[in-house]
């Protein structure tokens, strides 16, 4: 039942499986490495060697080149060395706590001993600097029918339909007009009530045939008094329907002015501030990267507080369960340190407890880059932490000092605008809150030069920035990861606003002038039809209630004279 | 292709008790079905301390590593839902030597039920089917022509050289 050389077996067994891990295992990496890597950068990859260690357990990566596939003459990245130390303990709990990680002369652009090969074909550059300065200094006015073609103006059909309502509420009064007594037949009714009052009544039954007869008048007047009531009410519809049309009129009117005055760029004096002009979009672009580091932290944000569904990750062949007290986090570097080889001198980057379980380990990660004393860069330090917990929250802050800006030129011909050469400092925070972001900097660019076309708004706006010992910039951005929401300010834009826009405020002034005087003429003159329906509802309503009070008297009147002079026979009869 | 075959037959008309067979394809299986850990090493020194047959451990064992990438995507699955028992999540938190054995991996854990579950009825299985073969269908293999016919070929050489 118990094999004696069991015990030997099993050694020899494992020591042949341990022995083949040892030999092959570092080869095996650096294939895998070097295919995935390939795969991914589509160019050659080299990697020297690499080499497992036992005590401590370890992975050391030595000279590897990745060729740039748009210069392969270069590399992509390169470093000389990087080792990485596996806690044991952990690692046979199933756990990737590593202790060390070190990354030497870690470069960007590195050249290479030999051209490498490239497997892709590098992708045509499409970016574009999303910035016209052309645009701003050619002040090329937009055409005032131009802009009123585009503008799809409401008010045009509102003053039309105004118009129409007026003359068919005109049409329809003038009928109404027609149903109503004239004032012969109101003049025959008085003379016929009134020789039944002042006739003798001279038995009961010639009183009989005369209250016969003044109840047929009144029948007749209460008929008329009908009529008379109608056409007031729909003297008052009309005159409510007209109101309410003059109102829309007035309101598309306004909003079509406002829709005009936006296409114009007339709302805030025809120009934005030139700081965010030159700042804005760039420092967006910065920040719109923050979104990538965003998207790689996102499978390990708690569901719910992820920008958007990331598909669920599929993690073969097994994912760890979620304890209640996990021991480790499930991928932990406790301390990385990464030597950069950059712009002809060193930066060292510091990075510590690097793990997407912060709440394991009840601590963030940390990092600190310092760059020093290189010939573009005086002093770069940022420093910063982000953790994972129900969200992901980060704090960066950073202090630039001396970086020589390279020259950059914007627009092109006679408004030509070019930054020759400026120092930028630079000293700002960032904090990032699930994805909402705030951002404050400031920014100042020192002894800058700038040069310009054949413009004389540009000629103007170089000559004055060039008399400025320093220009400072606030920056502020709020909002989302995605869309952050960017403010560049300057004491520069009053200035420049001032100085170099003034003649252009004036043409501005002249165009607000021009296009607010074709809108008019482009809308209907609706004023004579809606005048005249007025007046018309006047003269009617004043008829209407005068034919009213007529008709009343007449009722009242009648009434009240029949009844006394019958009531006065009667008492002479008694004996009075 | 043959070879194996012929150890597969070698290995059926030896010597080798039933139960050694029945033992050595179950733990075989386990150990295939898997993840290379603790646990396949336990199973190996099972396999080694225990007179199972190793020839049929080895080969088992490498047939059902295949099964175990065709397994792997449910199996991980269905570990992930049974590993949210709070229960489990409590025992497996407090427990060094279950997180030591991987208990606490998805796949792992779903291997492991299985191969628990599968563990004695594939040996008790293997064990008739061997015994079967060997009482009932080889007498009656051995005297078809077929069979005689192919005793006089390659396969039967190498048999022949094997023993």
């Amino acid at each position: 039942m118990i094999r004696k050389s069991g015990w030997l077996i099993f050694l020899s067994i494992l020591g042949a499986i341990f022995l083949l891990v040892y030999v092959f295992a570092g080869t095996a990496i650096r294939f895998g490495m070097v295919y995935s890597l390939e795969k991914a950068a589509g160019a050659e990859v080299n990697i020297q060697r690499v080499s497992l260690g036992l005590f401590p357990l370890s992975l050391t990566i030595s000279d590897l080149q990745i060729t740039d596939a748009k210069a392969p003459e270069q590399n992509l990245v390169s470093f000389a060395r990087a080792n990485a130390e596996l806690e044991l303990w952990p690692a046979l709990l199933g756990y990737y706590v590593i202790s060390d990680v070190s990354v030497e002369q870690l470069a960007y652009g590195s050249e290479r001993r030999r051209p490498g090969k490239v497997f892709r074909g590098e992708l045509a550059d499409t970016e574009d600097s999303g910035f016209d300065f052309a645009s701003l200094f050619a002040i090329e006015l937009p055409d005032a029918d131009e802009l009123l073609a585009r503008a799809n103006l409401t008010s045009v059909a509102k003053g039309e339909a105004l118009q129409q309502l007026a003359q068919s509420e005109q049409q329809q009064v003038r009928q109404l007009r027609q149903q109503l007594p004239d004032s012969e037949r109101l003049r025959e009714l008085e003379q016929q009530i009134k020789a039944l009052t002042d006739g003798d009544i001279r038995d009961a039954a010639d009183l009989a045939a005369k209250t016969e007869q003044l109840r047929r008048l009144k029948a007749e007047l209460e008929q008329d008094k009908a009529k008379v009531e109608q056409v007031k009410t729909a003297l008052l519809q009309s005159r409510e329907q007209l109101q309410s049309a003059v109102r829309d009129f007035q309101q598309a009117t306004q909003a079509d002015w406002q829709q005009v005055q936006s296409y114009a760029n007339l709302a805030d004096g025809g120009l934005a501030g030139i700081s965010q002009l030159l700042l804005g979009d760039l420092w967006t672009e910065r920040l719109q990267q923050l979104y990538t580091v965003y998207q790689l932290v996102a499978p390990y944000l708690p569901e719910g507080s992820r920008l958007e569904e990331q598909p669920e990750p599929r993690e073969l062949p097994g994912r760890i369960l979620p304890l209640k007290q996990q021991p480790y986090p499930n991928f932990w570097i406790k301390n990385a340190s990464i030597s950069l080889l950059i712009g002809g001198g060193n930066a060292e980057l510091r990075i510590e407890d690097i793990t997407a379980q912060h709440h394991i380990i009840d601590a963030a990660t940390r990092f600190v880059l310092d760059v020093q004393q290189l010939p573009m860069l005086q002093q770069f330090r940022l420093d910063g932490n982000f953790a994972i917990f129900d969200q992901l929250q980060s704090e960066v802050n950073w202090q630039l000092q001396g970086l020589q800006l390279a020259e950059r030129v914007f627009g092109e011909g006679s408004t030509r605008f070019g930054l020759e050469q400026a120092l930028l400092n630079s000293r700002g925070g960032l904090s990032l809150s699930g994805t909402a972001l705030s951002q404050q900097a400031s920014v100042a660019l020192q002894t800058p030069r700038f040069s310009s076309g054949d413009n004389r708004y540009v000629q103007q706006l170089t000559q004055l920035m060039n008399q400025q010992a320093e220009i400072p910039f606030q920056l502020r951005a709020n909002g989302t990861v995605t869309r952050p929401n960017v403010r560049v300010s300057s004491p520069l834009d009053r200035i420049v606003a001032d100085a170099v826009m003034g003649e252009a405020q004036a043409r501005f002034a002249g165009f607000e002038q021009d296009l607010r005087s074709k809108f008019n003429a482009k809308l209907p003159d609706t004023a004579g039809d809606q005048q005249a329906l007025l007046s018309l509802l006047d003269r009617e309503q004043a008829s209407t209630e005068q034919m009213s009070q007529q008709i009343e008297t007449l009722l009242q009147a009648q009434l009240g004279d029949l009844r006394d002079r019958a009531l006065d026979r009667i008492r002479g009869r008694i004996g009075g | 292709m043959l070879t194996m075959l012929a150890r597969i037959l070698k290995v059926l008309n030896s010597e080798a008790s039933p139960w050694q067979i029945g033992w050595a394809v179950a733990l075989g299986l386990c150990a295939g079905l898997l993840p290379f850990g603790l646990l396949t090493v336990l199973i190996l020194l099972i396999a080694c301390l225990f007179t199972v047959n190793l020839s049929t451990f080895l080969l088992v064992w490498g047939f059902s590593k295949a099964l175990l990438w065709l397994l792997a995507a449910p199996l991980e699955q269905l570990g992930w839902n049974i590993g949210q028992q709070d229960w489990l999540l409590s025992v497996l938190s407090h427990s060094e030597t279950l997180q030591l054995l991987h208990l606490h991996h998805s796949l792992v854990l779903a291997a492991f039920l299985l191969s628990v579950l599968i563990l004695f009825p594939v040996a008790w299985l293997t064990t008739r089917l061997v015994l079967k073969y060997r009482h009932v269908l080889m007498p009656h293999l051995n005297q078809w022509k077929v069979v005689q016919l192919l005793k006089a070929s390659k396969l039967a050489q190498l048999y022949q050289k094997m023993n």
